[in-house]
């Protein structure tokens, strides 16, 4: 070590202090931005202190100025390669509402994700369903819960149980059981979703199996000629549902062809960014589903008709068709394929 | 800034990075059990929170139950996952847990941590969390070399240790007027060739705890290092070393090892 480290540190010293109050009062600062002159004072300090740590670096008895220069650096280093966002940004109303038009827009830019989850749902649906039709016993392997297999009971059941009017209290018991369904399926749609770092495997069973259920329950009150029953408990929710589970799926997707192009990709923030924007947006497609199956789907035949609930579901799956493909289109048919108007960074 | 090219190497326990100006710098990342309390802590505060919050809604709702309920158990949900993910975001990768830890969550870079960095590793923990106890994550964290769990893979950010450093103060022995060790030029040279960073750190550290130790532990600490430099590393002189005392001998040896090169005689 050539190095006279008394000396060194004598000399140093007032502009390592010098480095380190400057950065101490940058932190402290909300928005952390430097005007000119101390962008400039950081610069050249943190220029020195990175040399001085070279000096250092090389010498290693010098252990603890080491770590110290190496902090030092570190935290230069970073207020000076970074530059945060401003905070009236991030506060701006504006940008918060964007989700409800980035949403659509991320949905349809990455439609082909979107696809290979339905496929694999359809798949799903047909092999529950035609097992059930061709196997009956399949039922029993099929349907883990045991209401489920007795479509006659479960029906009378649901249906005395609105005849008596419940308790007087429903309102207050179907609240406590939305906040649990909404709870329950957005912790499912985003398993899918982050089940994206198995390379897709994991989100693929996931829906697979989501399909099998789903076509064998189908199929199961079908035969058993409780369709339309089943049609007008289902469906109210379970046009936001179903389709959540699919965006997760897509989001799922995209995850893991991210993952898999992670070098090439020049831009992954913004991927990232996407991902976020489709689970943001099926969180609120669940909510909104929550709030059906608990308030609107228990309700059965003498008080609401089977007729009616379906048109409701018809209406409330021609709005969400609208909206995920024509919300934010400019003119249709002119649409760049990545115009992402918010990102004015 | 993205375009500039970093060269990113790491061992089990720290991450270099090497700046465009040809600055390297290494940063200790944290380790699993570290993290675990941190989590631990960070869990109870949101129960905390949560706790509060429930009997200020029941009180609220005490006439619709119900309702309550449902308030709570959405509030309860949201608050478990963007506790971290906000704080982390606006706190420059820090929650109330982290920071008592002394950990920060940044991005792989070297650099703070963004926003949705910070809401994808958080919603990750879905993931992570499988199929208990955070197996998934935990085993993810040991077989990384950057102890990334799944959320920080996919961020691209991971946990380093950010203990408080005081600045370096100068030492005594710096200051000694004279020190016999350096008539010997040549025993002094072979001490500092073969003494190891981590002796260096040790010889240094004992005298400066010096008045922590009590009085019988520093003789025995001192006696023994001292022997150890002189049996092992830097044999001087017998006549020199009989007249001085252990802490004599540790502290011309630091001076020999942190201080000033030249002779004595100045």
């Amino acid at each position: 070590m050539i190095l006279d480290l008394e000396r060194f540190q004598a000399l140093a010293r007032p502009r390592w202090r010098e480095l380190d109050s400057l950065l101490a009062a940058l932190e402290s600062r909300p928005d952390r931005r430097l005007n000119p002159a101390e962008a400039e004072q950081l610069q050249e300090l943190y220029a020195q202190t990175a040399a001085d740590l070279n000096r250092v670096t090389h010498g290693a008895l010098a252990h603890e100025l080491r770590q110290y220069l190496e902090r030092l650096v570190a935290r230069a280093y970073s207020e000076l390669y970074y530059a945060p966002r401003m905070r009236s940004e991030i506060w701006q109303p504006r940008r918060w509402l964007r989700i409800f038009t980035a949403f659509p827009e991320t949905f349809r830019r990455h439609a082909r994700y979107f696809a290979l989850a339905v496929l694999i749902t359809v798949l799903g649906c047909a092999f529950g369903g035609l097992a059930v039709r061709y196997d009956p016993a399949s039922v029993d392997v099929l349907l883990p819960a045991d209401y489920l297999r007795n479509p006659g009971q479960r029906v009378h059941e649901e249906e005395q149980g609105q005849g008596q009017g419940r308790h007087q209290n429903s309102a207050q018991t179907e609240a406590a059981f939305s906040a649990q369904l909404i709870r329950h399926n957005i912790q499912i749609a985003l398993l899918a979703a982050a089940l994206g770092v198995t390379f897709g495997i994991g989100t693929a069973l996931l829906l697979f199996e989501n399909g099998v259920l789903l076509g064998a329950v189908a199929a199961h009150y079908t035969q058993q000629g409780f369709g339309l029953f089943m049609t007008a408990w289902l469906l109210p929710h379970g046009v936001f549902e179903i389709p959540s589970i699919l965006i997760a799926g897509q989001a799922g997707f995209y995850l893991a062809r991210l993952l898999l192009r992670r070098r090439e990709d020049r831009n992954l923030r913004q991927s990232m960014r996407e991902w976020l924007v489709l689970v943001a947006g099926l969180a609120m497609m669940l909510v909104w589903a929550g709030f059906m199956e608990a308030f609107f789907s228990q309700h059965h035949a003498p008080v609401l008709p089977y007729g009616f609930k379906v048109a409701v579901a018809a209406a409330e799956l021609v709005l969400l068709t609208i909206y995920l493909l024509m919300t934010g289109r400019r003119e249709i048919g002119t649409e760049a394929p990545s115009s992402v108007p918010s990102e004015n960074r | 800034m993205t375009d500039t090219q970093l060269t990113r190497a790491s061992t089990s326990a720290e991450l270099t990075i090497a700046t465009p100006e040809g600055v390297l710098f290494r940063l200790p990342l944290a380790g699993p059990a570290s993290r675990l309390y941190a989590m631990l802590l960070d869990t109870a505060i949101v129960l905390g929170a949560v706790n509060g919050l429930g009997l200020l809604v029941y009180w609220i709702f005490s006439k619709a139950p119900g309702f309550g309920f449902m308030v709570i158990a959405l509030a309860e949900f949201a608050i478990g996952f963007a506790y971290s993910a906000l704080l982390e975001g606006f706190w420059n990768g820090q929650t109330i847990g982290k920071r008592l830890l002394h950990l920060r969550v940044i991005d792989q870079d070297g650099l703070p941590l963004r926003i949705e960095q910070a809401w994808v590793r958080n919603l990750m923990r879905v993931f992570d969390a499988l199929p208990f106890a955070y197996l998934v994550g935990g085993l993810s964290v040991l077989s990384s070399p950057l102890m990334q769990r799944f959320g920080d893979r996919v961020a691209g950010t991971l946990v380093i240790r950010q203990t408080p450093l005081a600045a370096p103060v100068e030492d005594f022995w710096m200051r000694q007027k004279y020190n016999s060790f350096k008539d010997y030029p040549a025993i002094a040279m072979k001490l500092r060739r073969a003494a190891t960073p981590e002796l260096a750190t040790l010889i240094q550290d004992a005298l400066r705890r010096r008045n922590e130790l009590a009085a019988y532990a520093r003789r025995e600490i001192y006696r023994e290092l001292a022997t150890y430099l002189q049996s092992e590393i830097s044999p001087f002189p017998d006549e020199l070393v009989e007249k001085l005392s252990d802490e004599q001998y540790l502290t011309n040896a630091s001076g020999i090892l942190f201080g000033d090169q030249r002779p004595s005689s100045r």
